[in-house]
C-alpha cells in the first residue's frame, strides 16, 4: 500500500516533469528564434543558408537599428510615454483611491462601480470617437495626447486596485496621525502611501507596461513618423526595407527588455498584487 | 496644537486661508478635489467616446469633418455586407477556442508548478515571461516564426523529416486562423497561470489532508476538492479572458489582417479596417456596437463579481 503511493507520487511528479518541460520549450521557442536572428548575417536569415543557430554571432542588425533607422526615436518617445503615464497614474489613482476609501460623500459606491465599468470598456469600443476627440482638439501626433488617453485605461484600474490596499490598512493609524495634527495629504503621503509599496509597484508596472505596448490608440492617434512609439513605429520596418527580419529581431529584443526588467525587479509584489483585483472573494 | 495669531491688517490672506482649511477639513470637498482629475480623464477619454460612438455609428462620417446623420443606414449596409456573417462565426471561433486552450494550459502550468520541485521559481519565472512581453513584439516574432521560407516552424520541421513542403502557415485557410489562435495562446496563458496558481495556493492544505485519510487519490481530490475550490477563479479569470481576447485587435492585425480572403477577420479588427484603413468612421462604430451587447453581458457579470468585494 505505502509504496504503491509512493509510486504514484512519482508517477505524478514525472509527467509534471515532463509537462514543464513542453510548456518552457514552447515558450523560450520564439523568444529564442528573436535572439538568434538578430545575431545572425543577412545570408543566414534568407534562403538556403537558414541555421538554428548563428556561424558567427555579429552585432551588425543592433548598428543598423540604431545607425540607419528611426529606431532611437521610437525608443525615446516610448519612454516618455510610459514614464509619464506612469507618473500621472500613481498620483491620480493614490489620491482618488484614498478618497474613495476614507472619506464619506455622496455617490462614492457608484464611483467605485463606475471605475469597474470603465476599466473592462473595451479599447476596440474607443478608438473611432478618439480619433475624432484628439484631432478635434489638435492633439493628434503628440505624445501628450498619447499620455492623456493612456490615463483612461490606467487610471481605473490602479484606483480599483489600491482601493483593495487602502482598506485593509487599518483606520486607527490615520486617526492617531490627525490628532497629533497631520494633515489629510500628510496621512496619505507619509502613512497610507508607504504601507502600500507592493500595491504601487503594481501600479507602476500596470501602467508602464500597458503604454509601453499600446498599439492600436497609438496607430490611430500618430501618424508623424518622430511621434511614432515602438510599437507602431517597427512595424514599418516590414515595407521600408527588403532585408529587415535582422534589424526587425533586434529591435523587438531591445523593445522587449524594459518590461522584462521590470516584470523581473517586481515580480515577487506583482504574483500577489495583480490577481487581487480578481482573486480575493 | 499651534497658535494661529490673528491677522486684522490682511483679511484678505484670512480669508483665503479659510478657504483652504475649509477644503482640509471638509470631507465631500476634499474628496471631489482628491477625484477631480481621474473624474476628467474617466468623462473625457471613456465615457463621453463611448457615448459620441453610439451617435458616430448612425453617422457617415470621415475623420476631422463633421458627420452628417444618416439613421440607421450603417448598420443596414453590415448586415448585408456578405462578409459579415462571416466575421462574427470568425470572432466567436477564434474567442472560445483561445480562452479554452490558454484555460487548458494555464491550468496545467499551475498544477505542475504548484508541485513541489527544486528551482520551482525560476521555472515559474520562465512560464510568466511571455506576458511581459509587449502584444506587438510577441505577434512580430511569430510573424518570422511562420515565415514560409525562412522561419522557425518550417525550418525544424523540415529538418526533422516531419514535412516535405513548406507551409504558408498564415495564408492556408486551413491554418491561418490556429495560427493566429497559437499566438494569442503563447502571449496570454501566464494571465491563466497566474491566477490559478494564486487560486490553488490559497486551497486549505486540510483538505487535501483530510481526503488522503479517506483514501482518496490525486485524480478523486483534483476533482472534489481542486476544481469546485478554484470555481470562482475560473469564472473570474475567463470571463476577464473573454473580455479582452474578443476586442484585442493587434494579433488578427499584425499576422494576418484578415487574410486569407477573409477567413482571420475578427469583428474589432473589422472595424479598424472599416475606420482607419478605409476612413469609413460611422461603419466601423457600427460594427463595434453591433458587437457591443454581447460584451455587456460578460461586463456586468464580471462587474459584479468585482463589486462583492466591497460587500466582504
Amino acid at each position: 500500500m505505502l509504496k504503491s503511493k509512493a509510486a504514484i507520487d512519482r508517477f505524478y511528479h514525472t509527467l509534471g516533469t515532463v509537462v514543464l518541460v513542453i510548456l518552457i520549450v514552447w515558450t523560450l521557442a520564439p523568444l529564442y528564434w528573436m535572439i538568434t536572428t538578430s545575431l545572425k548575417e543577412t545570408a543566414e536569415v534568407y534562403g538556403e543558408g537558414v541555421t538554428l543557430w548563428p556561424r558567427e554571432p555579429t552585432l551588425e542588425n543592433y548598428r543598423i537599428l540604431f545607425e540607419e533607422t528611426n529606431f532611437p526615436v521610437y525608443f525615446r518617445n516610448s519612454l516618455l510615454v510610459a514614464i509619464g503615464t506612469t507618473l500621472l497614474s500613481l498620483v491620480f489613482a493614490s489620491l482618488g483611491a484614498y478618497a474613495l476609501t476614507r472619506l464619506e460623500f455622496p455617490g462614492r459606491r457608484l464611483f467605485a462601480r463606475s471605475l469597474v465599468y470603465t476599466y473592462l470598456m473595451p479599447h476596440s469600443m474607443l478608438f473611432i470617437p478618439l480619433l475624432a476627440i484628439v484631432l478635434r482638439l489638435g492633439l493628434e501626433n503628440s505624445l501628450e495626447g498619447l499620455v492623456f488617453v493612456y490615463l483612461g485605461f490606467t487610471v481605473p484600474f490602479c484606483t480599483w486596485l489600491l482601493m483593495g490596499y487602502f482598506m485593509s490598512i487599518p483606520v486607527e493609524l490615520e486617526e492617531a496621525a490627525m490628532v497629533d495634527g497631520c494633515s489629510r495629504l500628510g496621512v496619505l503621503f507619509r502613512i497610507v502611501l508607504p504601507l502600500t509599496v507592493p500595491a504601487l509597484a503594481v501600479v507602476a508596472f500596470f501602467s508602464f507596461t500597458l503604454s509601453w505596448n499600446e498599439y492600436i490608440y497609438a496607430s490611430v492617434l500618430v501618424a508623424d513618423v518622430d511621434a511614432k512609439t515602438i510599437p507602431t513605429g517597427i512595424p514599418n520596418f516590414i515595407v521600408e526595407d527588403v532585408f529587415f527580419w535582422g534589424p526587425m529581431m533586434a529591435s523587438t529584443f531591445i523593445s522587449a527588455i524594459p518590461p522584462l526588467v521590470v516584470y523581473f525587479i517586481f515580480q515577487r509584489f506583482l504574483i500577489t498584487g495583480l490577481t487581487m483585483g480578481a482573486v480575493k472573494g | 496644537m499651534s497658535q494661529v495669531l490673528p491677522e486684522p491688517d490682511a483679511p484678505q490672506a484670512t480669508e483665503s486661508l479659510s478657504l483652504w482649511e475649509h477644503i482640509k477639513n471638509d470631507r465631500r470637498t476634499l474628496a471631489f478635489v482628491f477625484l477631480l482629475p481621474t473624474t476628467v480623464v474617466l468623462i473625457s477619454v471613456v465615457i463621453y467616446p463611448f457615448f459620441f460612438a453610439l451617435l458616430i455609428s448612425l453617422q457617415v462620417k470621415v475623420a476631422g469633418s463633421p458627420g452628417k446623420f444618416v439613421g440607421f443606414a450603417n448598420y443596414l449596409e453590415l448586415f448585408r455586407a456578405s462578409e459579415f456573417g462571416r466575421v462574427v462565426y470568425n470572432t466567436v471561433f477564434y474567442t472560445f477556442w483561445a480562452v479554452a486552450i490558454k484555460f487548458v494550459i494555464g491550468l496545467a502550468a499551475a498544477l505542475v508548478l504548484n508541485q513541489p520541485r527544486r528551482f520551482n521559481n525560476v521555472y515559474r519565472t520562465i512560464l510568466f515571461v511571455p506576458w511581459a512581453v509587449p502584444t506587438v513584439i510577441a505577434s512580430l516574432n511569430w510573424l518570422w516564426v511562420y515565415d514560409e521560407f525562412n522561419g522557425m516552424l518550417n525550418t525544424l520541421l523540415l529538418s526533422l523529416g516531419l514535412s516535405d513542403n513548406v507551409i504558408a502557415w498564415l495564408a492556408e485557410p486551413e491554418t491561418a486562423m490556429w495560427a493566429v489562435i497559437a499566438v494569442v495562446v503563447w502571449n496570454g496563458t501566464p494571465f491563466y497561470t497566474m491566477h490559478f496558481l494564486a487560486g490553488l495556493q490559497a486551497i486549505p492544505r486540510e483538505l487535501y489532508e483530510a481526503a488522503e485519510i479517506d483514501g482518496a487519490g490525486h485524480v478523486a481530490q483534483f476533482w472534489h476538492i481542486t476544481i469546485p475550490s478554484m470555481m470562482h477563479v475560473f469564472t473570474i479569470t475567463v470571463m476577464l479572458s473573454t473580455v479582452f481576447t474578443s476586442t484585442s485587435i493587434v494579433v488578427v492585425n499584425i499576422l494576418t489582417n484578415g487574410a486569407p480572403a477573409n477567413l482571420t477577420q475578427i469583428l474589432p479588427n473589422y472595424s479598424y479596417g472599416l475606420a482607419i484603413e478605409s476612413g469609413r468612421l460611422g461603419i466601423g462604430s457600427a460594427v463595434n456596437v453591433v458587437f457591443f451587447p454581447l460584451l455587456v453581458i460578460f461586463i456586468i457579470a464580471l462587474t459584479r463579481r468585482m463589486l462583492r468585494r466591497e460587500a466582504g
